[in-house]
C-alpha cells in the first residue's frame, strides 16, 4: 500500500506543478498518476497496481449508482398500495478473505437495491443478508456473489 | 437564473424527496428489517444528495471536501450501523414479518454460553446450506 | 435567513420546499419513535432523525450562507452513529439478560 502513498504525492505534485490547488485539478492529477503507476508498476514491484486503481474508480461508480437505484426502488415501494414482497435472511457463502474486502462487501450490500447485512458467521465464511425480494434465495445469492464479490475480488488481488 | 443555482434546486428537491419517503417507509414496513432498508438506502441518498447541493452552491475547494467527508463518513457508518441494530434486533428475538419466507439464521446462535457482554454470533457453518 | 430576503428564485423557493419536506419527514419519523413496538424499531427511527438532522443543517448552510455549519453536520454525524451502536449494544446485553 506504500504506492497508494506515492500515487497521493504524485496527485498533489501535479496540482502544484499546474499552480492550483483546486479539485478539478487534484482529480486530474490523480488520474495522471494512475495512468503513470500503470507503466511504472512491474517496476515498483506492483505490476496490478494501475489495473486494479482502474477497477477501483469503477466499482466506486458502480457503487453509486446502484445507492441511486436503491433509493428508487424503496420510493416505489413505499408508495405502492400494497405491500407485496416476500422478504428471506439468506446465507451468502464468502470466499474473500481479506478482512477489508469483507467490510466493504457488507457495506455495500447494505447501501444497494433490496439488501441488508446482518450478521458474519464466526469464521467469516458466511454473510447472513436480509433481502426484500426473497421470492428466489438462490437468485438473491447470485446476485450478490457475481454484483459485488466478484468486482471487490479483482481490486484486492 | 443559471445552471449552478438550477443544479443544487433540482438535488434539493431530489434529496428531499427521497428523506421524505424514508421517513415514510419507517413508518409503513411491517418489520424492524425493513425499516431499516427505507431508513438506511432511501436515507443515505437523501442528505447525500443535499450536501452535493451544498457544495455545488458554496463551489468552494473547501467546503466542497468537507460535504464529500460528511458524505463519505454516512456512507461508511448507515449500513455499520444498520448492520449492529439488525444483529442486535436478531438476537435479541424480535418478531419477523409473517410472510419472510425464509430464515437461514434461524437457531444459528450458540444459546449455551450466554454470558453477559460476550457478543452472540451464529456458530459454525451447518452441513444443511447447499455452499462450499 | 439571507436567501429569502432577495427577490425569489429558483433556488430559494427549492429550499424552502425541502426545509418543510424534511421538517414533515422529522415528524413522522418520530411517530414511529412514539409508536415502537420494540426498542429496535424506535432506534431505527432515532438514527434516522440524526440524519435528517444532517441534511437540516446542509439545507440551512445553504440558506443562510453559512458553510461553517457543515463542521456541526460532521459532529452530528459522529454522535448519531456513536448512539445508535450504544443502543445496539444494549438491545444485545438487554436480549441475554432477558431469562
Amino acid at each position: 500500500m506504500s504506492l497508494l502513498g506515492l500515487h497521493l504525492g504524485m496527485a498533489v505534485l501535479w496540482a502544484m506543478a499546474t499552480g492550483s490547488l483546486t479539485f478539478p485539478s487534484l482529480l486530474m492529477g490523480i488520474f495522471v498518476g494512475g495512468g503513470v503507476l500503470h507503466l511504472l508498476g512491474p517496476v515498483l514491484g506492483d505490476p496490478r497496481y494501475g489495473i486494479r486503481f482502474y477497477r477501483a474508480i469503477a466499482l466506486a461508480f458502480f457503487f453509486l449508482w446502484e445507492l441511486f437505484a436503491s433509493g428508487i426502488r424503496v420510493a416505489i415501494d413505499v408508495l405502492r398500495p400494497t405491500l407485496s414482497f416476500t422478504p428471506a435472511v439468506v446465507a451468502v457463502p464468502l470466499e474473500l478473505r481479506n478482512e477489508a474486502a469483507i467490510v466493504l462487501l457488507a457495506n455495500m450490500v447494505s447501501l444497494t437495491p433490496g439488501t441488508l447485512s446482518i450478521d458474519l458467521s464466526e469464521d467469516r465464511s458466511c454473510l447472513y443478508v436480509h433481502t426484500m425480494y426473497g421470492e428466489d434465495p438462490e437468485a438473491a445469492r447470485q446476485a450478490i456473489k457475481h454484483d459485488f464479490e466478484e468486482r471487490i475480488q479483482e481490486v484486492f488481488r | 437564473m443559471n445552471w449552478v443555482e438550477l443544479i443544487a434546486g433540482v438535488l434539493l428537491l431530489a434529496g428531499a424527496a427521497f428523506v421524505l419517503v424514508s421517513a415514510i417507509g419507517v413508518v409503513r414496513f411491517p418489520d424492524v428489517y425493513m425499516r431499516m432498508h427505507a431508513a438506511t438506502k432511501a436515507g443515505t441518498l437523501g442528505a447525500g444528495l443535499m450536501l452535493g447541493a451544498a457544495s455545488i452552491v458554496f463551489g468552494e475547494l473547501g467546503i466542497t471536501v468537507r460535504s464529500f467527508v460528511v458524505f463519505f463518513f454516512l456512507l461508511l457508518t448507515a449500513p455499520v450501523a444498520a448492520h449492529v441494530l439488525g444483529r442486535a434486533a436478531y438476537y435479541a428475538g424480535v418478531p419477523r414479518w409473517e410472510r419472510t419466507k425464509l430464515d437461514e439464521l434461524a437457531g444459528r446462535y450458540d444459546e449455551a454460553d450466554g454470558t453477559p457482554g460476550e457478543l452472540g454470533r451464529p456458530v459454525q457453518r451447518g452441513d444443511d446450506i447447499p455452499y462450499p | 435567513m439571507i436567501l429569502f430576503e432577495g427577490p425569489w428564485t429558483f433556488l430559494s423557493v427549492a429550499t424552502l420546499v425541502t426545509m418543510v419536506a424534511v421538517a414533515v419527514s422529522i415528524l413522522v419519523a418520530s411517530l414511529r419513535v412514539m409508536r415502537g413496538p420494540s426498542l429496535p424499531d424506535r432506534v431505527v427511527a432515532l438514527d434516522l432523525v440524526g440524519l435528517l438532522a444532517v441534511s437540516v443543517i446542509s439545507v440551512v448552510a445553504i440558506a443562510t450562507q453559512q458553510p461553517v455549519l457543515l463542521d456541526a453536520a460532521i459532529a452530528l454525524a459522529l454522535i448519531a452513529f456513536l448512539s445508535t451502536v450504544a443502543f445496539a449494544r444494549f438491545i444485545e446485553w438487554q436480549g441475554e439478560n432477558a431469562e
